[in-house]
Order: C-alpha cells, then sequence, then structure tokens
C-alpha cells in the first residue's frame, strides 16, 4: 500500500480559499530538480507507452533464435531474452500496459475509496459506522489475498490484475479521505460556512472536496507508483499477464528465473521499475509538500 | 503431474524388453572406483513440496523424491537393463494367461515400526493399490489393471489373482507408486498422508521430523538389510540422513549449490546448465522414457478436426530450432511420440519434417485464407488457437512461445492461456477451450500410449466416453490398436502394435514430438552414487560423500 | 466511558470484524472457478470416472448446498476444528500449528528492524555533518518503497548468499538464516515510519521551544529524543496497524523467495489448489492479528498522550 497517510497528524495543505489551483501554482514555482527530474522520468514514460517505434526498431513480441540470452551490449541496451528478444524494445512497448494498468489500478482505488470516505466522513453517525466496519473488514482480509481472490475471479490479464490491485487499496484511500473530510470538517471556516446557512452539499462540494483533496492526490500519485510494484508481486506469484506481453512485472518476475545466469533479464527492467516509481514517489512528496 | 511406470509386461519378455533397449543416460553419473565413505548428510533441494504421500500417487516428483527413500517394492526394475529383479520377493511365479501372481517373500523384512513386511502386509497393501478404499479417499493405482483379490498363501508368499490377463503386473510391482507402507499407514485416510511422518515404511531412510511444506529429516535405518539383491551397494544406506528442503527459486536453487549451501538439486534448466559444469558440478540428465514431449490436439475442437490442419501445423513446427534455442544436448529431438529409449520405439522422423512452404499449402487446401492481420480465416472464423503452458515439464511457456512465432509464420495465431488451477483444469477438460495441450508421460513400458491416449485413462485427444467434456470425436482405430499394445501376451507382436500405434498418431496428426524430456538433476563434486530408477526419480540408497 | 465498558464494545466490535471477513471470504470463496476436489483428481494423473469424482466430493460434504456447506464451516470453525487441506492431505491445524511461529518471528522481528532501520535514518536525515549526504538520506525512504520486494530479495540472496558469502540462507542455523529475510521485510516497510518521523522532525525543530530550550544549553541530542520522540510515537503506532497488510503481503514473497515456511507460503499454495479450509483459516487468523494489533495500538493512544484521554472521539 506504500506509505499510508498518518491520519491523526493530518497535513496541513491546502489553502483556506476554494481555490483549490492556487497551492498547485504555488508548488509549481517551488519545485526543485529532483521534482522536475521526476517528470522527465514520467513523461519520457508515457511517450514509450505513445510511441514505442520512436524509441526501438525491434519487435517486442517476436523474438530471432539464435540470439537468445545476449548480454547488453550496444546494439541490446539491456541484452536479448531466452527467445532472442530485444530486452529494452519489452521495456518500452511495455510501458503501455505497466502505466495503464497502475492507471486503472489507481483510478478504482480513489474513486470508490475516496466516495466511500466522503461518505463515511460528512454524513457521519450510523453511515459513518457501517462503512468504517466494512473499512475495517476490507483492511483485515490481506490484501494480497483479496487481490488474488479477485483475479482468480475476473479471470487473468493485466486489466483485471488492476482491478484487483485497485480494491485491494479501496480501504486505505477511504480512511485517508475520511479522517481528511473530518479534519477540514472541524476547521474553523467550514463550521462558518455551515453556520452561515450553506447547505451541507454545496458546502461539502465547495470546501470540504477541494480542500481534502491534496493529500488525496498525493496519496494517488503514491498509489500509483506503489500499483507497478503490486502488478509485479501478482506476476512473480504467477498471477500476472499471460506471456508474451511485455508488462514490466512479468518481465521482473519471469527474468529472476535466469538470475544466475543471465542476470540481465530481471536486472534491467527491475531498475526501470525502481525508477519509475521513484519518479511517482517524488512527485507525490512534491505535491504533498513537506508541512 | 508426471508419470507412473508402465505396466503389463509378461514375465517371460523381460529380458526380450530389456535387450530392445537402447539404454541412454545422457550424463552418466561418475561411478567412482573408490570405497564409498559412510555417514554424513545430504542436503537435497527440490523445487516443489510433497503433496499427499499415498504410494500411487509417486508419480509426482516430489513425493517420489521422499517415498523412494522410505519405502521398498516388491521387486526391482534394473534401470540400463530394465530387468525386474528380486526385492522384497525373493521369487515369483506367473500363471500362462498372467492372471495369477505369486510372490515368496525375503524374511527378516521389517517397518520401521517394528511391525514384519510379511504375506499379510503385502495383501493389504496390494488390496489397497489394486482396488482403491473410496471412504479413506485412496484412488485405484494407474499402474495395476485388473486387480480381483489377494491371498495370504503363508507367512512368506502371497498371491493375486487378476479378473483379466494383467501382463504388466510385475513390472508394476517394481514402480514407485507401488511403495510398501505398514498397514497402521493404510489406515489413514488420504487427508492424514501428507504428512511424511505418519508413512511407514520398510526403506533404507526413515522420517525423523517434517516442516510441513519446507523441510524433511531423513534418517538412515541402522538394521536395514534387505535392498535389492543384485544391486553392488548392500546393507544400511551410506548417508547418515538427507534434509530434504523446499526451494521453489530457481535462481535460489542453483546459486545455492554452487555456493556450497546445498548438495543435490531437482530441475535445472538447461540455459543454467553450462554454468553448473564449468564450476565442475555435474549435470544429470536423468531419462525418463516413455512418451517424448509433445503437442496433443483435441480433434473435438472444429478447428483443428480437419486432418489437413493439423498436418499442416507438424510440419509448421520447427522442433531443431526449439532445441537450439531453448535446450541443451541433454534433450535429443523427437522421432516419434515414444522416446528413442524405449521398447517399441519407430523412427518416424521422416514424417516430422519441418516444411513451411507444404504447412501453407495444406492450409490452403483446407480452406483457410489468410486474413488482414495474417491470420488465416475460413468462413469468418480466424484460425486461433489457446493453449496453457505445462506446469511440470521444462520450460513450458517458452517452448510455446517459440512455436507460437514458427506457427505465426504460417497464418496460425497460437495464444498462451492463463489462468489458476481451477479454470485450467476445468478448460483442460473442453477441447473448445483448449485445442491443444503440451503433453507427455513417464512409463519404461509400451503401454504407456494407452495411458496417454486412451479414452478412460489420461485420454489427452478427448475422446467421447473419456474425461472431456461436449466432444464428439472418437478414433476407434487408434483405441483398438492401444487395446491390443496393452493386452497382447506376445511381446513380438506387442510392439508391433506399438509401432501402429505411433504410426496412427503421426499419421493423423494427433500428436506433434518435440523432444525428448530428461528430469534435469545437479549435483556438487562430492556427491557420488546417486542411481536414477527407470523414470528418473533419484534413489539415494548407494549415495555417499566423498568428504 | 469506563474502561471495561469500552474493552466490552471494541470486543464486539472485533467479533463482528472477524465474523464479516470469515463470511465474505466464504462468500468470494464459493464464486470461484473450480474447487479443490476437481483440481487435485481430475487435473493430474488421476483417471477418476464421474462416479468416483462425486463420491470424492460427497466424502468432504462439498456437493452440499452453500448455505449448509457455510453453516457447518461456521459451526465447526467455533468448535476449533478447521477441517483439512485437500491437496496437501494435512489437518488444517497442523498446517497452521507447522506455520504460524515462523511467520510471527519473521513479521515481527521484520517490523522491528524497520522501525530501527527508520529512527536511524531520521536520526542522519537531520544530524549528518553535510547538507548533501542529508539529502540523500532523505530520498532513501522513496527509493525504499520503489523496489520489488521480491525483486530486493533475489538480489539480497545473489549479493550477500551466492557471490560474497556472507551469510547462508539454505539450511542455516534458526537465527542466521533470518537475516537476509528480515532485512528484505524491513526495507520497504521501514520507509513511511521514517518519512513521518522525517516530517515531524522538521515540525518540531521549527518551533520556539527548541529554540528556547538550545539557548538555555540543551544539547540537539537532547531535543531530538526527548521532543521530536514523543510527538512521532502517535503516529508510529498509527501506522503499525496499516502496515499490517504489507507485512503479511511482505511475508508471503520473503518466504518464497528464502524458501521459508510460515502462514505466507502456506496461502499462495492454498490461493493456488483453491483449499478453502485453508484460506478461511488463514483470513480468520489474519484477521483476529489485526484486530487485536488495531485494538492494542488504541489502548496505548491515551497511554502515551494523556490529552486524547479526555477526548472520547479520539477513542
Amino acid at each position: 500500500m506504500g506509505v499510508a497517510e498518518e491520519p491523526r497528524t493530518g497535513v496541513s495543505a491546502g489553502s483556506r480559499t476554494a481555490e483549490w489551483w492556487r497551492p498547485v501554482l504555488e508548488q509549481i514555482k517551488g519545485i526543485g530538480p529532483a521534482t522536475w527530474l521526476s517528470y522527465a522520468v514520467l513523461i519520457l514514460a508515457v511517450l514509450w507507452a505513445l510511441f514505442p517505434g520512436l524509441f526501438t526498431a525491434y519487435d517486442a513480441i517476436t523474438g530471432t533464435p539464435g540470439q537468445q540470452l545476449r548480454a547488453p551490449s550496444l546494439a541490446h541496451f539491456f541484452g536479448t531474452d531466452a527467445l532472442g528478444r530485444d530486452v529494452f524494445s519489452r521495456v518500452v512497448h511495455g510501458s503501455v500496459h505497466s502505466l495503464s494498468g497502475a492507471f486503472v489500478a489507481t483510478a478504482v482505488g480513489l474513486v470508490v475509496g475516496t466516495a466511500l470516505g466522503l461518505l463515511s466522513g460528512s454524513v457521519g453517525g450510523v453511515v459513518d459506522e457501517i462503512v468504517m466496519r466494512i473499512v475495517d473488514v476490507l483492511l483485515s482480509i490481506p490484501g494480497l489475498l483479496f487481490a488474488l481472490s479477485i483475479i482468480i475471479l475476473l479471470g487473468f490479464g493485466t486489466l483485471n490484475a488492476s482491478i484487483a490491485v485497485g480494491a485491494a487499496a479501496i480501504a486505505a484511500f477511504a480512511r485517508l479521505m475520511r479522517s481528511e473530510v473530518i479534519r477540514v470538517r472541524s476547521s474553523d471556516y467550514v463550521e462558518a460556512a455551515i453556520g452561515s446557512g450553506g447547505k451541507l452539499s454545496s458546502v461539502l462540494w465547495r470546501h470540504v472536496l477541494p480542500n481534502s483533496l491534496t493529500s488525496v492526490v498525493a496519496f494517488s500519485a503514491l498509489q500509483f507508483g506503489s500499483a507497478i510494484l503490486q502488478l509485479s508481486t501478482l506476476s512473480f506469484l504467477g498471477y500476472g499477464a499471460p506471456p508474451p506481453t511485455p508488462e514490466w512485472g512479468l518481465l521482473v518476475a519471469e527474468g529472476r528465473n535466469y538470475v544466475a545466469t543471465a542476470w540481465w533479464l530481471t536486472a534491467a527492467p527491475g531498475l526501470v521499475v525502481v525508477i519509475v516509481v521513484l519518479a511517482a514517489n517524488q512527485v507525490s512528496k512534491s505535491i504533498r509538500g513537506r508541512a | 503431474m508426471l508419470s507412473k511406470l508402465s505396466r503389463r509386461q509378461l514375465l517371460k519378455s523381460m529380458c526380450a524388453i530389456g535387450a530392445l533397449v537402447a539404454t541412454g543416460v545422457t550424463a552418466v553419473p561418475s561411478w567412482a572406483q573408490d570405497k564409498p565413505t559412510a555417514g554424513g548428510t545430504l542436503v537435497y533441494l527440490e523445487k516443489q513440496a510433497h503433496t499427499s504421500l499415498y504410494p500411487p500417487g509417486a508419480g509426482f516428483y516430489p513425493n517420489a523424491g521422499v517415498l523412494n527413500q522410505i519405502t521398498d517394492k516388491l521387486t526391482y526394475q534394473n534401470p540400463q537393463t530394465l530387468e525386474i529383479e528380486p526385492w522384497i520377493a525373493e521369487s515369483w511365479d506367473v500363471n500362462a494367461d498372467a492372471t495369477e501372481y505369486t510372490f515368496r517373500l525375503r524374511e527378516g523384512v521389517t517397518f520401521s515400526d517394528g511391525t514384519p513386511l510379511d504375506a499379510k502386509a503385502v495383501a493389504a497393501n496390494y488390496d489397497v493399490y489394486g482396488l482403491g478404499n473410496i471412504t479413506l479417499k485412496q484412488t485405484v493405482s494407474e499402474a495395476i489393471n485388473n486387480y480381483a483379490r489377494s491371498e495370504v498363501i503363508d507367512a512368506k508368499t502371497v498371491k493375486f489373482y487378476f479378473k483379466a490377463p494383467s501382463p504388466g503386473f510385475l513390472q508394476a510391482t517394481a514402480t514407485p507408486t507401488s511403495g510398501l507402507v505398514a498397514v497402521s499407514t493404510l489406515g489413514l485416510s488420504a487427508d492424514e498422508l501428507g504428512r511424511a511422518p505418519n508413512i511407514i515404511g520398510s526403506g533404507p531412510f526413515v522420517v525423523a521430523s517434517e516442516k510441513l511444506g519446507t523441510e524433511i529429516q531423513l534418517t538412515a535405518r541402522k538394521d536395514y538389510a534387505w535392498g535389492p539383491a543384485k544391486v553392488k551397494q548392500q546393507g544400511r544406506a551410506n548417508l547418515d540422513g538427507i534434509t530434504v528442503l523446499t526451494v521453489p527459486e530457481d535462481g535460489v536453487r542453483i546459486g545455492a549449490l554452487l555456493s556450497g549451501q546445498g548438495d543435490f538439486i531437482r530441475q535445472v534448466h538447461a540455459y543454467d546448465e553450462a554454468q553448473v559444469k564449468t564450476a565442475g558440478y555435474t549435470v544429470y540428465g536423468a531419462q525418463t522414457r516413455g512418451t517424448t514431449h509433445a503437442v496433443a490436439f483435441r480433434p473435438g475442437n472444429p478447428l483443428v478436426a480437419d486432418l489437413k490442419v493439423r498436418q499442416a501445423l507438424l510440419h509448421a513446427t520447427n522442433s531443431t530450432e526449439i532445441i537450439t534455442t531453448l535446450f541443451s544436448e541433454n534433450y535429443p529431438k523427437a522421432r516419434s511420440p515414444l522416446s528413442s529409449v524405449s521398447a517399441g520405439f519407430v523412427d518416424l522422423s521422416s514424417e516430422l519434417g519441418f516444411d513451411p512452404e507444404a504447412a501453407k499449402k495444406l492450409l490452403d487446401e483446407a480452406g483457410w485464407k489468410p486474413g488482414a492481420d495474417g491470420i488465416r480465416q475460413k468462413d469468418g472464423a480466424r484460425l486461433s488457437l489457446g493453449a496453457y503452458e505445462s506446469l511440470n515439464y521444462a520450460r513450458s511457456k517458452e517452448t510455446l512461445q517459440l512455436l507460437a512465432q514458427q506457427w505465426q509464420k504460417v497464418g496460425v495465431e497460437l495464444k498462451l492461456l492463463a489462468g489458476e488451477a481451477g479454470t485450467r483444469t476445468k478448460d483442460d477438460l473442453d477441447p473448445l477451450k483448449t485445442p491443444l495441450v503440451p503433453t507427455k508421460v513417464e512409463r519404461a513400458d509400451p503401454d504407456v500410449l494407452k495411458s496417454q491416449y486412451y479414452p478412460t485413462t489420461r485420454d489427452q485427444l478427448r475422446q467421447k466416453g473419456g474425461k472431456g467434456v461436449a466432444t464428439e470425436f472418437v478414433d476407434k482405430t487408434l483405441n483398438d490398436i492401444l487395446d491390443k499394445v496393452a493386452s497382447e501376451p506376445n511381446t513380438a507382436k506387442r510392439l508391433e502394435y506399438t509401432g501402429d500405434a505411433q504410426k496412427r498418431l503421426i499419421e493423423q496428426a494427433y500428436v506433434i514430438p518435440l523432444f525428448e524430456e530428461p528430469q534435469s538433476f545437479a549435483g556438487a563434486p562430492d556427491v557420488k552414487d546417486v542411481v536414477f530408477e527407470a523414470v528418473g526419480r533419484p534413489v539415494f540408497y548407494s549415495a555417499w560423500l566423498d568428504r | 466511558m469506563s474502561l471495561s465498558k469500552y474493552l466490552l464494545s471494541r470486543l464486539g466490535q472485533a467479533l463482528i470484524v472477524l465474523w464479516a471477513a470469515f463470511t465474505l471470504s466464504f462468500l468470494l470463496l464459493q464464486m470461484m472457478p473450480g474447487d479443490a476436489v476437481l483440481i487435485k483428481y481430475m487435473g493430474g494423473d488421476f483417471a477418476l470416472t464421474p462416479e468416483q469424482l462425486a463420491n470424492i466430493r460427497q466424502i468432504y460434504g462439498s456437493d452440499n448446498p452453500p448455505l449448509q456447506r457455510y453453516l457447518s464451516a461456521l459451526t465447526s470453525t467455533l468448535t476449533g476444528d478447521f477441517g483439512y487441506s485437500i491437496d496437501a492431505g494435512v489437518r488444517v491445524t497442523a498446517l497452521l500449528a507447522d506455520n504460524i511461529l515462523p511467520t510471527f518471528r519473521l513479521a515481527g522481528l521484520g517490523f522491528l528492524a524497520a522501525v530501527v532501520l527508520s529512527f536511524t535514518l531520521a536520526f542522519l536525515s537531520y544530524f549528518s555533518p553535510f547538507s548533501w549526504l542529508r539529502r540523500v538520506i532523505t530520498m532513501l525512504p522513496s527509493l525504499f518503497v520503489a523496489i520489488p520486494v521480491f525483486w530486493l530479495g533475489i538480489m539480497l540472496i545473489q549479493m550477500f548468499s551466492f557471490r560474497l558469502r556472507l551469510v547462508p540462507v539454505i539450511n542455516p542455523g534458526p537465527w542466521v538464516g533470518l537475516i537476509l529475510p528480515i532485512a528484505t521485510l524491513a526495507v520497504p516497510i521501514s520507509a513511511p515510519i521514517a518519512q513521518i518521523l522525517m516530517r515531524n522532525i522538521d515540525d518540531v525543530m521549527t518551533r520556539p521551544f527548541v529554540a528556547v530550550a538550545r539557548a538555555k544549553g540543551a544539547s540537539l541530542n537532547w531535543v531530538f529524543w526527548k521532543h521530536v520522540l514523543a510527538n512521532a510515537l502517535l503516529p508510529v503506532l498509527t501506522i503499525c496497524g496499516m502496515l499490517f497488510g504489507e507485512l503479511l503481503a511482505g511475508a508471503v514473497v520473503a518466504e518464497t523467495v528464502f524458501g521459508l515456511n510460515g502462514i505466507g507460503r502456506l496461502t499462495e499454495a492454498a490461493v493456488a489448489t483453491l483449499d478453502v479450509a485453508v484460506l478461511q483459516a488463514v483470513v480468520l487468523l489474519s484477521a483476529a492479528t489485526f484486530v487485536t494489533i488495531n485494538l492494542v495500538v488504541d489502548l496505548l493512544y491515551p497511554l502515551l498522550d494523556p490529552r486524547l484521554r479526555k477526548n472520547a472521539k479520539a477513542v
């Protein structure tokens, strides 16, 4: 689940105005080199996903027998795999699978979890109690077991694995959103807004949601990176996309069987995963800012 | 779920068959000239954990890895000559039509709980293996056919009766699936037999302790004095014990071996062989006999119902490329559905030629024309086939991917399916879901073909009347030949039928043989005299450590 | 609310969570394609007739209607009988007995190591002599959660066990063998804790009382341990409960990579063969652990922070 947000110390992000874009603008001004680099990495990964042909001429699916298990060289930056496929090409072509997978996973957790948290935190009372018990149950079932069960139910494939990862993150999103809502709600200006006769729903929409969003968006960026990792863990356990899909997690997981003889098969895609996830984490951190 | 051993070999024909078989273990262990030293504990790294240790389930390698060390069998099959030699039975008689077998047992043999291994115990074992005990969820052994009942003549003589000729029974008494266990063990349900210490055998080793799923400690029985009569090793085992550890990660097993943390490992992939050898370690490519690693079609699926389509795929397959890309010299090219070191093998290489042009022509003739995406189409259907990898065979996933590349060139799509055990098992029963399957069965007997393809056994073609669902396909000609293979008492005729069966499988292009798959092990240089029985399962009785 | 009343209500809630987890997992498992009996008896080399298969199903009771199976599973679970693993051929209680302690030991030590590691990092992130070093250390937690756990484990083994031959992983002594698995678990777990600590340090150090204390001659060290620690304990405690799921997922991976026995690997094997009895037991066990951890955490809050005692809402 990556880095969880601690609800009780709550990050004091978000301004007291409803102009949610202002902090974003402020943050862009204060961005450091590490964050710029992180954005560059993510943009490059997106470009790989959109225009893989610009970055590699090799076929990602069909290999060249006789060229198998070649060490990294100028011709093959990341070497070749057991079927003679260029690993760099597989990483580039795999970008679209991994990024969209992570995106779907994050979206599922974000949408469902945030809705639950918002409901729970703003309505309160019995609804809050029920939602939170559901969240407890979800948290008490090991996330990995939950994800595996969903994959078995839906069938194998990148999309289903992403949904499974997303579903396992719902509880964490819900908790975070709820704590944010409660924090914002109890703040003076929201109480003032309600006190001055504002309708609850419009107060929620205009004040609570935007002000809780910074943390949630930061957590989403974190979750995005974490989803890439979790997809690779699923591949490691044999629940990933079916080959020859060049999904990153699958590349790292399948490559590890060759670690004694052809280390690059797992090391190269592994480093790519580490760098991209690191970039996503850095972006998350910069969105949240240091309190 | 690997195989069982052979059955139905008539006593008289044993030597004949043995002589016909080319003995072939590609990397023979270095049979040391010096005298074995006693003592020491061997660390054996398994890939998978054992399941229920009910002896008829010993086809699964991890199960045999344990059962072979802790149980004895009535007879011993010499892995070189395939002859049946005395073990717990000192001698035996078989009546003319192979329906009555009498065994005279060695004296003084005891199970590790002290109870005697006498005629009564042997009868009890075979009653369960031959008939099953469904209330205890104990199934009938695949190696035993037509079993009727046992009779205890006296303390050291036991007789078995069969409902119909069972010429393979003598050989069946030598298989790892026929390990003898104490009567108390037979009384446990299959639900209790997954605990190794519950299995009381008479073998050279005893289970001292177990951590479920990861570790078994075996210790040598000091008073063991009844090994197979004709093997070099006599008396107790040389080793003091064996530690069997489950290490699922390939890289960790290899690394542990090469860094001295393990002595002997199962499942070494071809790509790691060079590294193991360079380090001075030994790779054992123990031949498994039986059938070759192949893909079999399910003609119940309309896409592969047409003989021409199957023939086209046979000729579109380049098994040489598969071997040179993914395997090593321990994996000889298949020349028939049957392995070349099996009795009755017929060389059919001339029928198995790689010829993509012929393949394309056959597909054209069958009415499959290339579509816009390069995949052939007919009446709106794409020629796209799905297959699951086999989890038990070496590099099945890579093999299928390479096959997909080769078939792509003639306009056929092969898609690798993925699913967990439940979906896989269900889909495998349905030819519409799985038009083809990677397959291979290990048995040192021609009957292996029946076991693999006959409707009421493993039924890999999914014929009507077998395990398959919604299939109308049946090949009576093939089934008749397989019946004859299994019941013909005359050896020469039986081998002839075996040849007919192989020819039928290739003529109809039911099967595309790829290579002869060994079971690969690797050992440290100081591990000596590990023996592999006829189907490649390790026996550590004679093993010793030169340290 | 009195303490005993509070405890009672929490206990009630816990039981409801346990029951719900049991029921939810039962429903989930019922929807699975195929079942353990089919997988075991039709998947391999057994050639059973449909009648024999039906017979075995009957013996296992797996052909009863779902409600009946649910009730019988619930009642036998209440009496402590978890049934048998169909695939492994062992009583579930025997499986649990062999696997609970190793997992608790691994997870417990892994968590402990993570806490030590995160405090060390947090300390160094503020007190290291060079600013570039401090920045690098601040980056480390992000890196720690960016590495696939199984990949880290395999790399650690290759490096420290097989190449450098420093620590054995196969057949080692009881504690030596835990070094690398613990490291594998601790690295990702330490990251969120370290991040909270670092944020707290920044927070505390900018407060006026620190400057006052410093002016009065207190050492930085003293300020760190006295104030930062006191402030950080609560969030760290909270995160313990949240990290539970991650510890378990980490245990699955670490146990598989290192060939250790434990609940994680047991779970993975049971999922692969749809061994319902084992999975239900694992779900109950993990739910019980989760509920207990959270209860303990909540009980510790007021002890650590007297302000919270007055605030009923906090508990």
